[in-house]
């Protein structure tokens, strides 16, 4: 793109993003946001579920600025949440927890905070640079990709949740398949017989990922934290500094920029983009780092690394979106429903002929990150006294909150339900010791592997070479086979140094 | 003292809130007096929600009460569509719905009600017309092209649905029926996922409406509508009809039904606002935009248009052998 046509697509935007009305659009979204990242159970798809139809009364482009305000929002939100209480306010910051949490717990809840913060603005300026600039070559890449590529990509991804796993690699193995197991569960696209629903019509489109995430993650988090004698070992009155010191702030600037660039590459592909961001982030700093074994114990590249790339995996995730009408993922669809509310149907044709709406929204983006900044920076300190609401009263908040949140999805009671089982299974999980990330990662790439792997097959004619034919499935298909032997031989080197200490 | 007087509250409240739920022929006349619930059996976003929000901002207008939408998704709209069967009979529920739900789901499925016994039709709000487009690097550029196509390439030509047992599938399984022709049907979780695979060829060809704007951007090519008419947008666009396969559609429409036992002069004062609202040409432009057309009907037409339609699509369902479970 010339840098003439790029300047004067950026002004057009400006012109829009910058009337006091959707200045005003962009700030209750990033506040809406940031309010429902930090609670707990209720995530941004929910929220502008509920807000879908508040946005029929508002003009097309204040109603998508907002609505995309709350995505954003929330994903500095949820990494606040996952920093203080352990609790990721959003999938995506899940890996947020392993050393944020941890840093909290030595008292340096602040740096943390302040750091993903950063982080993340940092990652949403350049990803709304790169959206200005690669939205038309990065949408010709992921549409290149073929069933057969899609079900390449998800094996990466499930062997890069095994990968992670700090525990057992045959725990994280057996939490994978059964995540799998789990996202079985409903009505099956290539036949239409319905799998485990025993006959309950609830079931028949599955176990839904938000009760799922919800039960073991917030549930199972609250009863174990009611349960455990010492409860709020949050250790709330040690935060001392809120800001980042020096070497902070040095050893974060690599993962962010690293975080940064990995998630906005993987924002683009459909799919879970934010969420695989995070994952692949945080792993390949724990593979770059010389000290792999202290991730898990308060390393700030642990939060740096995946908040940029969650961050930055959601705003390209507007990319496939904006430019094919394709969603990447639940929020996406529920933007989709938002611009098809104001009779905007998603597709190439938006850019030519909304050109204001696409250039506005994205510039509000960028506007929206700074907004957020300036929010949040001088709040931490609101978010980190949350932690002094005492925990018995905390809990029935976040309850009450993930029942609203899970009701509200599809006003179904049954789903509340489901969250209370979930809930009861993730406090078993946490008692046997295994973590509940790869069961989530398993549960979501899972199905989607079935569906595109059946779909490559079916289009192939059953031909099942397909899958090292094409070089973009090949290329994933090797690279998930190298990082699986890469789990293997550590984990055999920590076998044998045990053995050896046994022996001696 | 005070909890005598909270009893007293909550009997008065539980009596009202049954004397409510009762209909009677003074209420039915007085319908309505509070807000009505408008059950859509799907998720916000979609093509049910999209054409029942104006029907239900254009109600609220015409009887100045609130016509409140309630989204409930789930199970291929079974559970929506159950959940108005089973509510009170009291004209302040009501489903609107695609003819999935009662002129399709219970020839595959068992569903949790009867379309014929456990509704009463209120009147047809929306007729989608789009047609199926085509990849133009799969060679063929009209739909004579295409078939004969398909007829030298047996199963090379591949289909995105919408799902299983959806009326996309059976338009595919009635343009097989009636050329005589071979194409892979390709099951897809909704139409957007479809159009994912239709952009970048991989697979040829759908029938949906969220193609049509990339037709408009000249990135596909529509060969037919599927609809007794053309669409406006597309004028050169022949219809099957004119192509020389009547009575070929699989038509996708839209309707509001009421619970069976609510009482019919509800069923009619609402009937006599959708016409009139349908004849409106805000509402037409709307729904337009939408690849909708507005069909005018009595209760009792469109009662005969639900046999009619689930006659035909019981007898492609039977020849083409769809079986779900």
């Amino acid at each position: 793109m010339e840098i003439g046509t790029l300047l004067a697509n950026l002004a057009l935007g400006v012109s829009v993003a910058v009337t006091l009305q959707n200045l005003g659009w962009c700030l209750a979204g990033a506040v809406i946001g940031t309010a429902i990242g930090v609670l707990p159970g209720v995530g941004p798809v929910a929220t502008m579920a509920l807000l879908l139809p508040v946005t029929y009364l508002l003009p097309a482009e204040g109603a998508l600025i907002m609505l995309a305000g709350i995505y954003y929002g929330a994903q500095y939100g949820g990494s606040t949440t996952a920093i203080l209480v352990n609790l990721p306010g959003e999938s995506s910051s899940v890996v947020t927890t392993l050393d944020g949490h941890q840093m909290a717990r030595q008292g340096r809840a602040g740096p943390a905070l302040a750091i993903a913060a950063l982080g993340s603005f940092f990652a949403g300026c350049i990803a709304t640079l790169a959206i200005v600039v690669a939205a038309p070559p990065l949408t010709r890449l992921a549409q290149q990709f073929r069933p057969e590529d899609y079900f390449s990509l998800m094996v990466l991804g499930l062997v890069f949740a095994i990968v992670l796993a700090s525990g057992s690699v045959l725990k994280a193995f057996g939490m994978v398949f059964l995540g799998m197991l789990l996202g079985l569960v409903g009505t099956d696209v290539n036949t239409g017989n319905t799998r485990f629903t025993f006959g309950i019509s609830d079931l028949f489109d599955g176990i839904g990922f938000v009760p799922l995430a919800m039960g073991v993650f917030g549930i199972a988090e609250i009863i174990a934290n009611l349960t455990s004698q010492e409860r709020r070992d949050l250790s709330s009155s040690k935060i001392s500094g809120l800001m980042p010191t020096r070497d902070d702030i040095k050893r974060s600037i690599a993962p962010v920029l690293r975080g940064t660039f990995l998630g906005g590459l993987l924002g683009i592909l459909p799919g879970g983009g934010a969420i695989l961001a995070s994952f692949s982030a945080y792993t390949l700093e724990k593979k770059l780092s010389a000290t792999p074994e202290k991730f898990g114990t308060g390393m700030i590249e642990g939060v740096a690394a995946p908040e940029s790339a969650n961050n930055a995996a959601a705003q390209t995730s507007f990319i496939p979106m904006l430019t094919l009408g394709i969603p990447s993922n639940a929020v996406m669809a529920m933007m989709i429903g938002g611009m098809m509310i104001h009779g905007i149907i998603p597709g190439p044709q938006v850019m030519e002929q909304r050109p204001g709406l696409f250039w506005g929204m994205i510039v509000s983006m960028w506007i929206g990150n700074l907004m957020l900044v300036v929010l949040n920076l001088p709040l931490i300190g609101l978010w980190v006294r949350l932690l002094l609401v005492p925990y018995r009263l905390l809990a029935i908040a976040i309850l009450f909150f993930c029942c609203i949140g899970v009701y509200s999805l599809n006003n179904s009671a049954n789903e509340v339900l489901i969250i209370a089982v979930f809930g009861l299974f993730g406090y078993l999980l946490m008692k046997l010791g295994c973590e509940p990330a790869p069961l989530l990662l398993g549960f979501l790439l899972g199905p989607m592997m079935e569906v595109y792997l059946r779909r490559a097959m079916l289009l192939s004619r059953g031909d099942p070479w397909v899958f090292v034919q094409r070089p973009l499935s090949l290329a994933f298909l090797l690279l998930a086979a190298l990082l699986l032997l890469f789990v293997v031989i550590p984990n055999v080197r920590k076998v044998r140094e045990r053995a050896f200490r046994e022996s001696n | 003292m005070y909890r005598r007087a909270f009893l007293r509250l909550t009997c008065t409240l539980l009596a009202a809130g049954f004397l409510a739920g009762a209909p009677s022929p003074a209420q039915a006349q007085s319908w309505p007096d509070r807000p009505v619930k408008l059950i859509l059996p799907y998720a916000p976003g979609g093509a049910t929600d999209l054409i029942g929000r104006p029907w239900a901002e254009k109600l609220t207008q015409a009887f100045g009460q609130q016509f409140v939408i309630e989204n409930r998704g789930g199970a291929a709209g079974m559970i929506g569509t159950e959940a108005a069967a089973k509510a009170t009979p009291d004209g302040y529920t009501l489903l609107l719905t695609p003819n999935n739900t009662v002129s399709i789901l219970p020839l595959l499925r068992k569903t949790p009600y009867d379309p014929m016994k456990s509704f009463l039709p209120v009147g047809r709000v929306g007729d989608i017309v789009s047609g199926f487009v085509i990849h133009p690097a799969a060679g063929p550029k009209t739909f004579k092209e295409m078939v004969e196509y398909a007829k030298k390439n047996p199963g090379k030509l591949s289909y995105g649905s919408a799902g299983l047992g959806t009326a996309t599938q059976l338009r595919l399984e009635m343009l097989k029926l009636k050329a005589g022709i071979d194409i892979l049907h390709v099951p897809y979780r909704g139409s957007a996922d479809a159009l994912n695979d239709l952009l970048p060829n991989t697979v040829q060809m759908m029938n949906e409406i969220n193609v049509l704007p990339h037709v408009r951007a000249g990135k596909l090519i529509l060969l037919n509508i599927n609809a007794s008419r053309r669409h406006p947008d597309f004028p050169a666009v022949p219809t099957l009809t004119e192509l020389g396969y009547p009575d070929s559609d699989v038509p996708i429409w839209f309707a509001i039904f009421a619970p069976a036992g609510t009482p019919n002069e509800i069923v009619r004062k609402l009937n006599a606002k959708l016409v009139e609202i349908a004849k409106s040409d805000d509402m037409k432009a709307r729904m337009l935009a939408l690849s909708v057309v507005l069909p005018l009907q009595t209760p009792e037409e469109m009662a005969r248009h639900l046999e009619e339609d689930t006659k035909r699509n019981a007898e492609v369902i039977r020849i083409a052998n769809i079986k779900l479970e």
